[in-house]
């Protein structure tokens, strides 16, 4: 029996080949020899080389057929489905592509193949100045329902969601998810790290994105506002002693104090619409922080501090 | 022949083979330097994927043979194009390219963009609804253009959170955008030895001459110091709600997670400030195990905080 590279070459090559799809015993009777003789020990060896073109990304097409092979399974691969059609990349656009990949995912295999397919390759030389772009299984498939338009599922903080997905942004390190989530009837943005479960993806084109969305700048500026209610958009007021007040008043921005005390601390408000990603701001100022208003916000904190006196 | 799979074989061959057959003929090393295979595993695939074939094109289906050191390619006749990009493929370029976009020196209307427009009409997509931002410091300015004239620099740097910046000469080599956080790679004189800053770290950036130190041959390869011996380690134990801090800061080792799901893990903690920080922010689903004298950091923080709302 030949060797099984040689086999699913030549199983390609046919597929590839043929005008009409092919019956499992067609192809088998073209590549005599090549696969078992045994009706269930060919099927096997069969189903395993269709897998393993499927995983590389060869798209076989099945149709079930009629006339003398009636109710059999046909096989083909559409070489318009197959081919990478040329980009007409120049030299110094692939030589552009080769730093970018360098500069972004370094030692990724996944984009040195993305790169010979496109006519480049893998660069050595040395990058001056990078931003790794974190990997995650999720990305190609929230990337692939943005482009397709399709409606995704998934769980999140602990609750299935069905959401409408707009756009997909990388901010500072993380990917985010905005959309308009069906079940809560709300626009909400997601860390796509953060989703619990796989992504299942429904049909194509049940998506309608507004037209008015601008990605760039309709996701919220910070923490604190993210995966929850947009209009729900509340205020706290807080007091940054005077140590620590002008690293506060860089991060949150002038505009944000309301007043200045003698002492040289400020109080300052801040729009919160996460209380978990509030209270993280200020706990991470420990005892330079003080939480005043809201009274339920100044509770949650007092009562996660109390736990950790015990 | 070493293990390789038929998967990896197969994915080399579908776009090792267009790309030969564009060329005729190159020499046996080029293509293997290229596509990042070894020269005995390359001639023996080669050979492999000459003796495939069907009717009518038994032996000559795949025209290709080795000789004296060199590939020849025939008459293209089946794999004249390469296999359509994966999904993952697609995404890798696309992220790499916009990624890239927001480096300093990325030009709308350069050669980058010009590309990424060309794949996206190719590939027939609509990626306008994935975006990449970034903003550049200009610390990270400054540092990529002293990398790229040679220059040594003079940087002011804190080590903790809450340290006055001390000076230190370094040769820069690169800067890099990992996880939120900008760092710089570069040998640093006093240590003689090459080391990662945090960029949010410098509080000032001055020309120091002439670089004297090289890159070193393969800076990935290097070992790095993230933290040096000399920043002490504390044992956590970490709950399910503090598990995001295992994937945000480096850690020396993490143990397996018990029936209910809290591991232990031992962090190198630049100061006692940054360990409060964290403490406070975990509360109940983190306990410091060693050294002693941290036991009590949490309670006796959280006490000193809560101090300040007037309660009891």
């Amino acid at each position: 029996m030949a060797e099984r590279v040689e086999r699913i070459t030549n199983l390609l090559a046919l597929l590839l080949a043929t005008r009409e799809p092919l019956t499992l015993q067609s192809i088998a009777d073209e590549l005599h020899g090549q696969y078992p003789d045994g009706h269930d020990a060919r099927r096997a060896a069969f189903e395993r080389d269709k897998a393993l073109l499927r995983q590389i990304g060869v798209e076989i097409t099945t149709v079930t057929l009629g006339g003398d092979d009636a109710g059999a399974t046909g096989y083909m691969v559409r070489p318009d489905e197959y081919e990478l059609p040329d980009p007409g990349l120049d030299s110094d656009e692939v030589a552009a592509l080769q730093v970018a990949l360098a500069a972004t995912r370094p030692g990724s295999s996944t984009a040195t193949e993305a790169l010979w397919k496109v006519g480049a390759r893998r660069s050595t030389d040395p990058v001056s100045v990078g931003i790794e772009v974190p990997h995650l299984d999720a990305l190609p498939i929230v990337r692939d329902a943005v482009v397709r338009r399709c409606v995704v599922r998934f769980v999140y903080a602990g609750r299935d969601r069905e959401v409408e997905p707009w756009g997909m942004l990388l901010r500072d390190g993380f990917w985010y998810l905005t959309g308009y989530d069906r079940v809560r009837s709300d626009r909400r943005t997601f860390r796509i790290d953060r989703m619990e479960s796989a992504v299942d993806v429904g049909p194509p084109g049940e998506v309608e994105i507004p037209a008015d969305i601008d990605l760039t700048t309709s996701l919220p500026d910070d923490p604190m506002m993210l995966g929850a209610d947009h209009h729900r958009v509340r205020t706290a007021r807080v007091i940054v002693s005077a140590r620590r007040a002008r690293p506060a008043i860089a991060d949150l921005g002038a505009e944000r104090v309301v007043q200045v005390h003698d002492d040289g601390s400020v109080e300052v408000d801040v729009p919160y619409a996460n209380t978990a990603a509030m209270m993280s701001w200020v706990l991470g100022h420990l005892d330079d922080a003080v939480v005043v208003a809201p009274e339920d916000l100044r509770d949650d904190v007092v009562s996660h501090l109390r736990g950790l006196c015990r | 022949m070493s293990g390789r799979t038929a998967e990896q074989r197969l994915r080399r061959l579908l776009v090792m083979l267009p790309w030969l057959m564009e060329r005729g003929e190159v020499p046996v090393g080029e293509v293997a330097s290229r596509f990042e295979i070894d020269e005995a595993d390359l001639i023996a695939d080669l050979e492999l994927v000459a003796m495939c074939g069907l009717p009518p094109y038994v032996d000559e289906m795949i025209d290709v043979f080795v000789d004296e050191g060199t590939v020849f390619v025939g008459i293209p006749r089946l794999f004249t194009r390469p296999l359509r990009l994966t999904r993952e493929e697609a995404f890798e370029l696309l992220v790499a390219g916009r990624a890239a976009m927001q480096l300093p020196g990325a030009d709308a209307g350069g050669a980058l963009n010009r590309g990424l427009r060309k794949l996206a009409d190719a590939l027939g997509e609509d990626d306008t609804g994935v975006v990449v931002m970034s903003v550049t410091p200009d610390e990270v300015r400054s540092l990529t253009a002293a990398i790229e004239s040679r220059r040594r620099v003079r940087i002011g740097y804190r080590s903790a959170d809450d340290a006055d910046p001390s000076d230190r000469v370094v040769t820069p080599f690169r800067v890099r955008h990992i996880d939120g956080n900008w760092y710089l790679w570069a040998h640093d004189e006093r240590r003689e030895a090459l080391r990662t800053f945090r960029v949010d770290r410098i509080a000032s950036i001055n020309d120091d001459g002439e670089a004297t130190v090289d890159p070193p041959e393969d800076l990935d390869g290097s070992e790095v110091e993230w933290f040096g011996d000399d920043v002490p380690r504390v044992l956590l134990r970490l709950g399910p709600g503090a598990r995001w801090v295992l994937e945000r800061y480096p850690i020396d080792e993490v143990s397996e997670p018990d029936a209910d799901q809290w591991c232990l893990a031992r962090v190198p903690v630049t100061s006692e400030r940054w360990l409060a920080r964290l403490l406070m922010r975990l509360g109940e689903d983190a306990q410091v195990i060693e050294p002693e004298r941290y036991v009590g950091l949490a309670s006796s923080t959280a006490a000193a905080v809560l101090a300040r709302y007037d309660v009891r």
